[in-house]
């Protein structure tokens, strides 16, 4: 595969978004297009992922090179822009393409007639247009670009058919995200006044050269997490999503849970861990901050889904104790004296678990919506016995419900069982313990969900109205591919969990990552800067010192 | 002079904090537009000093050690251009909410008597019409 294609990513939804708006008189045409290009989008996604991995050795750890570079107008890497996709770009596309594409098709069937029409369409691919770049790009400031979009999109979406009620809610979204970006904006600027680069590789390369980290600039990037914190919604930047979150249609309010808060996570990954993951300095500093946040996030998140009383108030609160889950991977990894063979395990639950609740958490935001729409209310007061009236809704609800609970063989269950076993290697208890806990009153809270709305009696208006059948084929039908993808990571877990640990690997140690971007005369350690000598016999050494229990591997620090 | 700007955008932040706090919708739409005037500052403030440095452009006998780093000014052109996007956004958002519910303050907005009952109601209602 070309790595130039890989602006492709950015191409289609850009193609998508203008073309629908020219047609917006014809919402057959958009609904075709928005699916043709989302579909491609997908396969790309696929086939980028395939391509990667392939370039894997049989011990996990990606060869060099494999990792696709693209510098736009060919200026040499830390001028230009530098487009980069390695394995956790490629995985977080993977998922997300789907995602998209199942949320399209539930939108273009389930939503109704006024919010699907005319300007929804461009909105969805600009919305995507902004996640994906967000994902494939190597420099901090088109990060920025790339989330302004995601959030010029998703505030327009925010007001489309809006009560005004919800515009109360409309004002304080997009208040808090903009005081969000421009720290963001003012961060990136201070950061380039310190190290006079914004290229993601390049302030690898400062950050893992002994000494060259300027001490002034440790405050400029502890206000990063300020600036993710807030999109992610950790601990305690997270009170304006239960407030905003529920207003939204479902349809959207699975996408946006879907993506954006899990966008926040990977840009925490790919900053703290793949930039600043070697720069004690930075890591000492913010380490503790993202652990007792996690903690906090995941154990209070859960707190408020368990006492909602309203299917999307109860999800959207729960996208909060989800997210602690993915930071508490995060601060495992950065803490100071974890082995590195722990670092990217945790790294890859993180990964893991940040694709499982893509999918999962969407497909149950879709649930709502489907429930809804038979009940015509979301209140667990108002609804009952959805059971007998929709039973794959019931069955795809369940499934979904107990994987975000994390109930082996589902696909939570895995993500949250290699964070909590790093977390008890890495001695972190308390930590871990509030993990348990958070777990069992996830189950709760979808239980409850569960009773009410399906297992009791029926009541509410869908009661009295035995004939009412809403369609609904579309929108069970992208459950349905959710709960596939969902079903796939836990029962295929192990594959899953060997492509997030390549991609762990290529994060802990960004070497390849510095010499796939800048060049490999760039890269700080001299030894590792030699020209990859992967012969057979440094392989086999390398995998009998891991079959030998190692915690270490060769050129690893102790 | 970096002191100067440093004052201006420390007075600039406060003054856009001060204004979106007033929960006055207008002022909001002000203390938006401020911000990032502060944050477009603070960017020009790190860069280094353009003094007695000539602007960057490339001719046969420039001194590339001379000329000033033009990263930062693209920085800044970008951020306004998204600033004005951002802002053109929230004065449209201005007019429709007025158009809507007459409302100015944000006390207003929560007068409504939508957001006082059940939300679920208002949020469900256009799919309930359906």
């Amino acid at each position: 595969m070309q790595g130039q294609l890989i602006i492709l990513f950015v191409l289609l939804p850009m193609t998508a978004g203008i073309a629908t708006v020219l047609l917006h008189r014809w919402r057959m045409v958009q609904n075709v297009v928005g699916v043709a290009l989302l579909a491609a989008n997908v396969g790309l996604a696929l086939y980028t992922l395939a391509s990667l991995y392939q370039g894997v050795d049989a011990d996990g750890t990606p060869l060099p090179g494999s990792l696709f570079v693209a510098q736009m107008g060919n200026w040499p890497a830390p001028f230009g822009i530098t487009i980069a996709v390695d394995l956790l770009s490629a995985l977080m596309l993977a998922v997300e393409s789907i995602v998209c594409l199942a949320v399209f098709v539930y939108c273009i069937t389930q939503l109704p007639s006024p919010l699907r029409g005319g300007y929804f369409h461009p909105l969805f691919h600009l919305l995507m247009l902004g996640v994906q770049w967000s994902f494939i790009t190597g420099d901090l400031f088109n990060l920025f670009v790339a989330f302004e979009i995601m959030l010029m999109a998703s505030y327009a979406m925010f007001c489309v058919g809006t009560t005004p009620s919800q515009m109360r809610q409309a004002y304080k979204y997009i208040l808090l995200n903009l005081v969000g970006s421009t720290l963001f904006v003012t961060v990136a600027g201070l950061l380039y006044g310190q190290l006079g680069t914004l290229n993601m590789a390049d302030i690898a390369r400062i950050a893992t050269t002994p000494g060259a980290l300027p001490a002034t600039s440790i405050p400029v990037i502890a206000m990063l997490v300020v600036v993710f914190g807030l999109k992610t919604a950790i601990f305690p930047l997270w009170f304006w999503l239960p407030d905003t979150y529920h207003t939204m249609p479902p349809a959207l309010g699975g996408l946006f849970a879907g993506l954006l808060t899990k966008v926040g996570a990977y840009v925490l990954i790919r900053v703290f861990v793949m930039i600043f993951g070697a720069a004690e300095a930075v890591t000492e500093v913010v380490a503790p901050i993202i652990l007792i946040s996690s903690g906090v996030t995941m154990f209070v998140g859960v707190l408020g889904a368990v006492s909602m009383h309203t299917v999307r108030r109860i999800l959207s609160i729960h996208i909060i104790s989800q997210v602690g889950y993915m930071i508490m991977g995060i601060g495992i990894a950065l803490t100071a004296g974890v082995v590195t063979q722990s670092r990217e395990l945790a790294v890859a639950g993180a990964i893991f678990f940040i694709l499982h609740n893509m999918a999962v958490k969407c497909c149950l935001f879709l649930c709502g919506g489907l429930m809804a729409d038979h009940a015509g209310s979301d209140d667990l007061d108002r609804i009952g016995g959805l059971l007998r009236r929709a039973p794959w809704l019931a069955a795809l609800f369940l499934i979904a419900a107990l994987s975000l609970a994390g109930l082996p063989p589902l696909s939570g269950f895995f993500g949250k069982w290699v964070l909590i076993r790093e977390g008890l290697k890495g001695q972190f208890y308390i930590l871990t313990g509030f993990a348990i806990a958070t777990s069992l009153l996830t189950l709760l809270s979808m239980l409850k969900i569960w009773s009410y709305g399906f297992w009791s009696p029926p009541s509410g208006d869908h009661a009295a109205r035995p004939d009412h059948r809403p369609r609904t084929a579309g929108g069970v039908a992208a459950i349905a591919a959710l709960v596939i993808l969902s079903l796939s990571m836990g029962l295929g877990a192990e594959q899953y969990m060997n492509v997030c640990r390549s991609a762990a690997r290529t994060l802990v140690d960004p070497t390849q990552y510095i010499a796939a971007v800048l060049g490999r005369e760039h890269v700080p350690d001299p030894e590792l800067a030699a020209p990859p000598t992967f012969t057979v016999s440094t392989r086999t050494a390398v995998r009998s010192t891991r079959l030998g229990r190692a915690d270490t591997r060769p050129g690893d620090a102790p | 002079m970096s002191v100067l700007i440093a004052v201006t955008v420390g007075v600039l932040f406060a003054v856009s904090v001060y204004l979106m706090l007033g929960g006055e919708l207008r002022g909001v739409c002000m203390g938006a537009l401020l911000l990032g005037h502060g944050a477009n500052l603070a960017i020009l403030a790190s860069s280094t000093s353009p003094a007695g440095k000539l602007p960057p452009i490339l001719g046969d006998h420039v001194d590339l050690a001379m000329l000033v780093d033009p990263l930062p000014q693209a920085l800044i052109l970008t951020a306004i251009v998204i600033g004005f996007a951002v802002q053109a956004f929230l004065l449209t958002l201005l007019v429709l909410t007025w158009r809507r519910g007459r409302a100015l303050t944000v006390d207003d907005l929560a007068m409504d008597p939508a957001s006082q009952g059940d939300i679920s109601d208002a949020a469900a209602s256009p799919e309930q019409t359906s």
